[in-house]
């Protein structure tokens, strides 16, 4: 419990006392962040440990919310791995915002909102049961909200904030629906209950539930079609980026599908689905990467790459490589948000790439830490991107999905292409800051930042403070591969014995050794691409013309993402602004208040009627006597009255 | 005695037709009263001696007086009995239709259906014997025992109606001096609240 | 007269129901208020000649007693009708209902 709460404390302190700390409050969110670290840390004997057959530990909250529904919390291996990432990860990347954003007028406010955001999402992978799941989900897309668009005087930040957190309700919707059907039949949250009494569940209900978990989980780790809002995303500040787009937030969906693997097996059409899309998703990132001329996109949509190949690894039930690219990927690409910070900060905020080049002299550290981060994501062999990249790999054909594996395989080959591009354009040749942005095909209306000249840079070289964090991270980026090698007998592998039920793999045809060849052969084929067109001696003479030569001929499909944002502009954004108008200025004054004016009129109407009735008309009255008279005798006459 | 009847209905249904469309008031007034002696005859044929009496006592020596007297009354007055132009005939036909149709209907539905209830009273019908029905002692015995109530409360109202004919057409002069009394307060009271505001 | 009536009550019924009726149209289409007032009249008579028609069929003295009180009442009423008539028509020179408009709204 101290895990979890730690963070909140933190939270509200640099909330509360914020005006009175002022910059102090970053080193008492890190002081909150270390803490809960060490607190992950001694509790990993009670998250190993097997008592009985029931792996980890439960500690019930004793918060009777709603009667008969305990919350608590669990820790078995799985959150385990999820807890350590966040605290550990995310400690780094605090100790890291220390430095990156000193001299910001908000800073207590930003320290705030990132250990909510920790505590939140401590919410969503600590809960036993669905409900408490739930709201660490809804949490989370609301810290995410805070901090992406954290400031909120810029219109485009604000914007992106809002994209993110209306795609996040599509998903939070998709939760609350699977949550109700598992409700509605099993009358129970707790994920124990729920698991056993998985198998009992029809063919229909098991697929609609996993289908709208999916919804949510794709919601929130940004796969296709829901990934519009990732890149927008990085108009937050870099450590945010680093925290919630890289390493946490959107690895929730991951969490989630892994979480309720026995849900999952009993399902292979939904297996199939979320396989699916997990692999489309991985190849649409990594070909989208490829147009992207700002750095933080690059990264954003090589993290929904990453990611894709996360989901699909859990998705066809190859849970351990799912989770284990997940741990890495977490190292990794943390470094490489928080090195592409390291270089933002001393270009003063500028992110175009083009205006880069160079900086493997002026910015030897950052070109390191960038350096070993691309290594390990393509899977360079010995970096830890490798083995756990070659885990999901494997693992979609050992569950009989060769398109999956295919798909796999290529889009490796596409990512080693666009991170050297990313590594080659932004590092080698000469630097291009003071070059006119026009001559390297930046169009007018992007805003450059102000221009950095060649020495200044030098100076503005990083301060230990954001330095060490990035430094500690390449330790793991590199090695923490090595807790997976050696197949079933790995330390990871055992880590994870009994947690997931082992589907019967067919051994396929082609085998890990083999695979491993393969990817790395289309691994440095793509290398070998960047090379040719960004490396080579005359390449990097001619860099400026090559880049503009590029950007000006990008097709446009590319350059419009595939064009998702228009089509969901199109169809729903303007559906509802269409049915809004319809309902505004259609239905309500013509069918609403034409009712009202119906009801007044007619009122009228009658009135009129029996208006004249009172005519004054001494022998009209006698009339109406007589009629009514005549209507009662009529009345006793037929209907036999007479008795 | 059938034919008595017959003659009295003619009779009857000519004179009311007389009353409602002549036109001088007179004129009906006297088809009125033939009606009324019709009526006391036809009433002395059903055994009801006593009322057939009471029927030309009072309708005939009272009620048609006051018309008569009221006829006279209204014209000495400024106009004779003009009439203005009609403002109801437009509905005057289906006034009509709708009395016929609800007429046709009540003398079809009930005309002969009712059954006449075996007579258990053993009263004697002979007209003249003392105490036979309809006769006055008959009468008066049921009137002053088993309906004395209704007789009470029919003398009450017959003396609100008396007042209240006093109040509408009598002398309204002998109101005068009260009334004008009253003017005369509202008046001066009116006039010191305005001196009070001025003031 | 004998104990059982020589005319049906089926004939009673029809003369005071056309009676009653006439009464009913001298009502609704003479515009002289004294008129209207002889065609009310009309209309108690039918009545009261039906009641003691009854009272004859069931030898029963009720019908006569309430016919007694009917005249009685009927001549109170034609009294103050005739006050008010007096009262409303004095200073008028058409004595025509139509013209006493003032309830008219």
């Amino acid at each position: 419990m101290a895990i979890w709460l730690f963070p909140l404390l933190g939270a509200l302190a640099c909330w509360f006392l914020g005006p009175q700390l002022k910059s102090k409050s970053g080193w008492l969110a890190c002081a909150a962040m270390l803490l809960s670290f060490v607190a992950t840390l001694l509790s990993w004997r009670a998250g190993t440990q097997s008592v009985g057959g029931v792996l980890g530990v439960v500690q019930p909250l004793g918060i009777s919310w709603i009667p008969g529904f305990d919350f608590g919390l669990m820790l078995d291996p799985l959150s385990l791995i999820w807890a350590l990432i966040i605290t550990g990860v995310g400690s780094l990347i605090h100790l890291y915002s220390v430095g990156y954003m000193h001299g910001d007028r908000a800073i207590a406010r930003f320290f705030a909102y990132m250990n909510f955001f920790v505590f939140a999402m401590l919410t969503l992978v600590l809960s036993d049961n669905f409900v408490g799941l739930l709201i660490g989900w809804g949490l989370v897309g609301l810290a995410s909200y805070f901090l992406i668009g954290f400031w909120f005087d810029r219109p485009s930040a604000v914007a992106a904030a809002r994209k993110a957190f209306v795609i996040n309700v599509v998903g939070d919707v998709g939760i609350m629906l699977a949550i109700f059907i598992l409700f509605a039949n099993l009358h129970s949250l707790s994920f124990s209950a729920v698991f056993a009494g998985a198998g009992g569940l029809s063919t229909g209900t098991l697929l609609a539930v996993c289908v709208f978990l999916f919804v949510g989980a794709a919601a929130k780790s940004a796969q296709v079609p829901l990934h519009t809002w990732l890149p927008d995303a990085m108009e937050g500040p870099t450590p945010v980026s680093a925290l919630i787009h890289a390493a946490t937030m959107v690895t929730a969906g991951v969490y989630l599908i892994a979480r309720c693997a026995p849900l999952w097996s009993h399902s292979p059409d939904a297996q199939l689905l979320v396989g699916s899309i997990g692999g489309l998703t991985a190849l649409v990132g990594a070909i989208l990467g490829t147009a992207q001329w700002d750095i933080k996109r690059i990264l954003a949509y090589s993290t929904m790459s990453q990611i894709g190949y996360m989901i699909m690894g859990v998705g066809v039930g190859a849970y351990e490589g799912g989770v284990a690219h997940f741990f890495t990927h977490a190292f990794f690409k943390a470094q490489l948000f928080l090195g592409s910070g390291l270089i933002i900060h001393a270009l003063a905020n500028e992110q175009d790439v083009r205006r880069m080049g160079g900086l493997r002299k002026k910015l030897p550290f950052a070109f390191v830490a960038m350096g070993t981060g691309v290594l390990a994501i393509c899977g360079i062999p010995g970096f830890s991107g490798f083995f756990s990249k070659d885990m999901v790999i494997y693992g979609t054909l050992e569950h009989g999905h060769p398109w999956m594996y295919a798909v796999g395989i290529l889009t490796a080959g596409i990512t080693a292409y666009y991170m050297f591009r990313l590594l080659f354009v932004t590092f080698l040749g000469e630097y291009r800051g003071d070059v006119d942005p026009a001559r390297l095909g930046i169009p007018a209306t992007q805003t450059a930042a102000a221009t950095v000249s060649h020495e200044d840079v030098h100076d503005r070289a990083p301060a230990w403070i954001m330095a060490v964090p990035v430094g500690i991270l390449i330790v793991p980026s590199v090695l923490v591969g090595w807790l997976m090698f050696g197949g079933d007998g790995s330390p990871w592998s055992r880590l994870f014995a009994g947690q997931f039920v082992a589907a019967p793999g067919v051994a396929p045809a082609i085998s890990e050794t083999l695979t491993s060849s393969i990817v790395l052969v289309v691994v440095l084929a793509g290398i070998a691409v960047a090379v040719w067109r960004y490396a080579t001696k005359a390449a990097l003479s001619a860099s400026i013309e090559r880049l503009a030569g590029e950007s000006l001929h990008m097709p446009a499909v590319l350059s419009n993402a595939f064009y998702v944002d228009a089509a969901i502009d199109a169809v729903l954004v303007r559906g509802s602004q269409l049915l809004g108008a319809f309902f505004g200025r259609i239905l309500d004054p013509r069918a609403i208040d034409g009712a009202a004016r119906g009801v007044a009129g007619s009122a009228e109407i009658f009135g009129g009627v029996v208006r004249s009735l009172q005519n004054g008309l001494l022998r009209s009255y006698a009339l109406a006597l007589v009629v009514g008279v005549a209507c009662v005798i009529a009345y006793y006459a037929l209907a036999g009255g007479a008795h | 005695m059938i034919v008595l009847w017959w003659l009295v209905a003619i009779v009857l249904i000519a004179t009311a037709v007389w009353t409602i469309s002549a036109r001088k008031p007179v004129y009906s007034v006297v088809a009125l009263l033939t009606h009324f002696l019709a009526l006391a005859v036809s009433y002395i044929m059903l055994s009801a001696e006593f009322l057939g009496v009471i029927q030309v006592v009072i309708y005939v020596g009272a009620i048609l007086v006051l018309f008569v007297f009221v006829i006279a009354l209204l014209s000495s007055g400024v106009g004779s009995f003009s009439v203005g132009p009609d403002k109801m005939k437009k509905a005057a036909w289906p006034a009509g239709i709708v009395t016929a149709i609800a007429f046709g209907l009540l003398a079809w539905k009930l005309g002969g259906a009712i059954a006449s209830t075996p007579v258990t009273a053993n009263i004697s019908t002979v007209a003249g014997e003392a105490g036979a029905f309809g006769s006055v002692a008959d009468f008066g015995k049921a009137l002053f025992t088993t309906y004395l109530l209704p007789f009470e409360i029919t003398a009450f109202v017959l003396m609100v109606a008396v007042i209240g004919v006093i109040l509408l057409a009598g002398d309204q002069s002998v109101h005068a001096p009260s009334r004008e009394r009253a003017d005369r307060v509202a008046r001066e009271m009116r006039e010191a609240i305005v001196r009070g505001g001025e003031e | 007269m004998s104990g059982a009536m020589p005319v049906a009550i089926g004939n009673y019924l029809a003369l005071s129901s056309i009676i009653f009726f006439i009464g009913v149209a001298g009502v609704l289409l003479r515009r002289n208020p004294l008129i209207m007032l002889m065609s009310v009249e009309l209309m108690w008579n039918a009545a009261n000649l039906l009641f003691l028609a009854f009272a004859r069929v069931w030898l029963n003295n009720a019908g006569h007693v309430f016919a007694f009180l009917v005249i009685t009442v009927a001549a109170a009423e034609a009294a103050i009708g005739l006050a008010i008539i007096v009262t409303v028509f004095r200073t008028r020179a058409n004595v025509d209902v139509d013209e006493v408009g003032a309830l008219r709204g």
